[in-house]
Order: structure tokens, then C-alpha cells, then sequence
């Protein structure tokens, strides 16, 4: 098994691991903790990736980009071991999502928003709403959301990590971004904040 | 949603997310931007919601434990 292989690596090629990608922890075990939803999962799936790339960083491609090469070991890694214990994510019907509209949904709620208030109701929402709100969506659109809002990866590298086309990367996002936002919608009207109108917010914004 | 207004909204999210787009279609989505309204709100919006998940990024830092473990076993493998 790949697991119990020594790593064969040169000397500057196990310093340069150490000095490159060792400072990428913080994104890993972000996304890893995105991926799982669950901090002891997380955990495992950051060391196990590190000890893949390390094993396999012989075959990195100096002057690539590093994380986009870490991120998709790690996506690997979750998809082929992780995922099978995850709970089932929210069933999301795929026409409910398409037909979402945040922009009209705000306009029903109050006609008289212009573009500035509806920021304060998304400035409202905390950021463990909003991590709540990701952790809902189902694992496609989770993913590129995350990857793409969160990590800040092109299209491209995206592609790359996914291993999908990149037409397909573009339609998960653009149908994540909708499944975000009819959560986020709904989370904020949980929480009260889009209960009635806040005349009073618009001069408590900063 | 008018097709033309889904289409634009759709190819606008390239500018959104920073994506490589050619100055003719830039400056054809803008044009459209600017003169309707709605689609003008909504692109408002989806740049807000971007936004607002970027506040996520950088504010979960990896376990100190997990990173001398790691380090650990690096030096073993």
C-alpha cells in the first residue's frame, strides 16, 4: 500500500516541501474542514493528504502552483475516503434552485430597497451563518463555492482539482452560488433579520 | 428574466471572479449593466455575496497539535 512507502525525496527536495508547503496548513485544514464538516475528519484528511504529497512531491512540477497541487490531493483524498461516512448533505431540488432569486426575494420583502441596504442583510449574518449556510449545500456545489469564494482558485485550476471540465465548474459554481444564496435567505429570516423592514439600519451601516 | 439578461448576468460572473474575458464582451456586459437596472442590483448583489464568503477566508487556522504532528511525521516518512 502507497501508505507504508518511504518517501524518496533529495535533501532540498524534502526542505523545500517543508519550507513551501508546510506554511499552506492553514488553507488545507480550512478546506478539509469545509469538505468534512467535522473537525476530527478534518484532521485526518490534512495529514493523510501532506503524506501523499510528500511521498509524491518527487513528481511536483516546480514553479506550478503549490496549493492548487495540494488542494486536489486533498479533494482525492476526501472523495475517495471520506465521503462514504459523511452524512447525506440537504436535498436540494435542482428546479427550486434554478428558480431562486435572491435579488426578487429582497424586493419582495421591501420594495423600497435599493442595492446598499440588502448588503446590511448579509452584513447581519454572522459567519458561522454563513459556514452553517455552505456546510448545507450538497458536495458539487460545496465544493466549487468554497474552492472558488473561500480559496479564491481560478476556473482553471478549479478544473484542475475537481478533474472536470471547466464548462462544469462553471455551471457547479454558478448553481452553488444560487443553493447559497436561497440558504443564506433562509437563514436570515431563521435568525429575524429579514422579519420586517429596518429603516433605521440603513444609518447604522458603516 | 429576459434571455438576454440571464446570458449577461451569466458571462458577467467571468468579471466577478477575476477570470481572463475579452474587452469587447467586458465592455458589452458593462454596457448592459449600466443601462438595466435589475440586472445592475443583482450583479450588485452577487459581488456582495462573494463578498461576504471571502469573510471566511484566513479565519480557520490549522490546530498547532495537527501542524507538530505533521511536521513529525514528515521527518519519519
Amino acid at each position: 500500500m502507497a501508505d507504508a512507502a518511504k518517501a524518496d525525496l533529495t535533501q532540498e527536495e524534502k526542505e523545500r516541501f517543508q519550507t513551501d508547503a508546510l506554511p499552506l496548513l492553514d488553507s488545507l485544514y480550512s478546506g478539509a474542514l469545509r469538505m468534512t464538516r467535522n473537525p476530527s475528519d478534518a484532521e485526518d484528511l490534512v495529514q493523510e493528504t501532506m503524506l501523499r504529497a510528500y511521498r509524491a512531491f518527487d513528481r511536483f512540477e516546480a514553479g506550478t502552483n503549490l496549493k492548487a497541487w495540494l488542494f486536489r490531493i486533498l479533494t482525492n483524498a476526501y472523495i475517495n475516503t471520506y465521503r462514504k461516512k459523511q452524512r447525506e448533505p440537504l436535498k436540494v431540488s435542482q428546479d427550486e434552485v434554478e428558480d431562486f432569486d435572491l435579488y426578487r426575494e429582497l424586493k419582495n420583502h421591501d420594495p423600497e430597497m435599493s442595492v446598499t441596504p440588502e448588503t446590511i442583510v448579509l452584513d447581519n449574518l454572522v459567519d458561522s451563518d454563513i459556514i452553517e449556510a455552505i456546510d448545507d449545500l450538497p458536495e458539487q456545489f460545496r465544493l466549487a463555492v468554497v474552492l472558488s469564494d473561500v480559496e479564491g482558485f481560478s476556473y482553471a485550476e478549479m478544473a484542475e482539482i475537481m478533474d472536470v471540465p471547466m464548462g462544469t465548474v462553471m455551471s457547479r459554481l454558478h448553481r452553488g452560488r444560487k443553493a447559497l444564496q436561497k440558504r443564506l435567505w433562509e437563514v436570515a429570516r431563521d435568525r429575524g433579520i429579514v422579519k420586517g423592514p429596518h429603516p433605521d439600519q440603513a444609518d447604522a451601516k458603516s | 428574466m429576459k434571455e438576454g439578461c440571464r446570458r449577461t448576468l451569466e458571462r458577467a460572473y467571468l468579471i466577478l471572479d477575476g477570470e481572463e474575458i475579452t474587452s469587447a464582451e467586458r465592455v458589452t456586459i458593462q454596457e448592459h449593466l449600466e443601462a438595466c437596472e435589475p440586472c445592475f442590483e443583482r450583479y450588485g448583489l452577487e459581488v456582495e455575496v462573494k463578498r461576504v464568503i471571502a469573510r471566511l477566508r484566513g479565519c480557520t487556522t490549522c490546530p498547532d497539535e495537527l501542524k507538530a504532528k505533521i511536521t513529525t511525521l514528515l521527518d519519519q516518512a
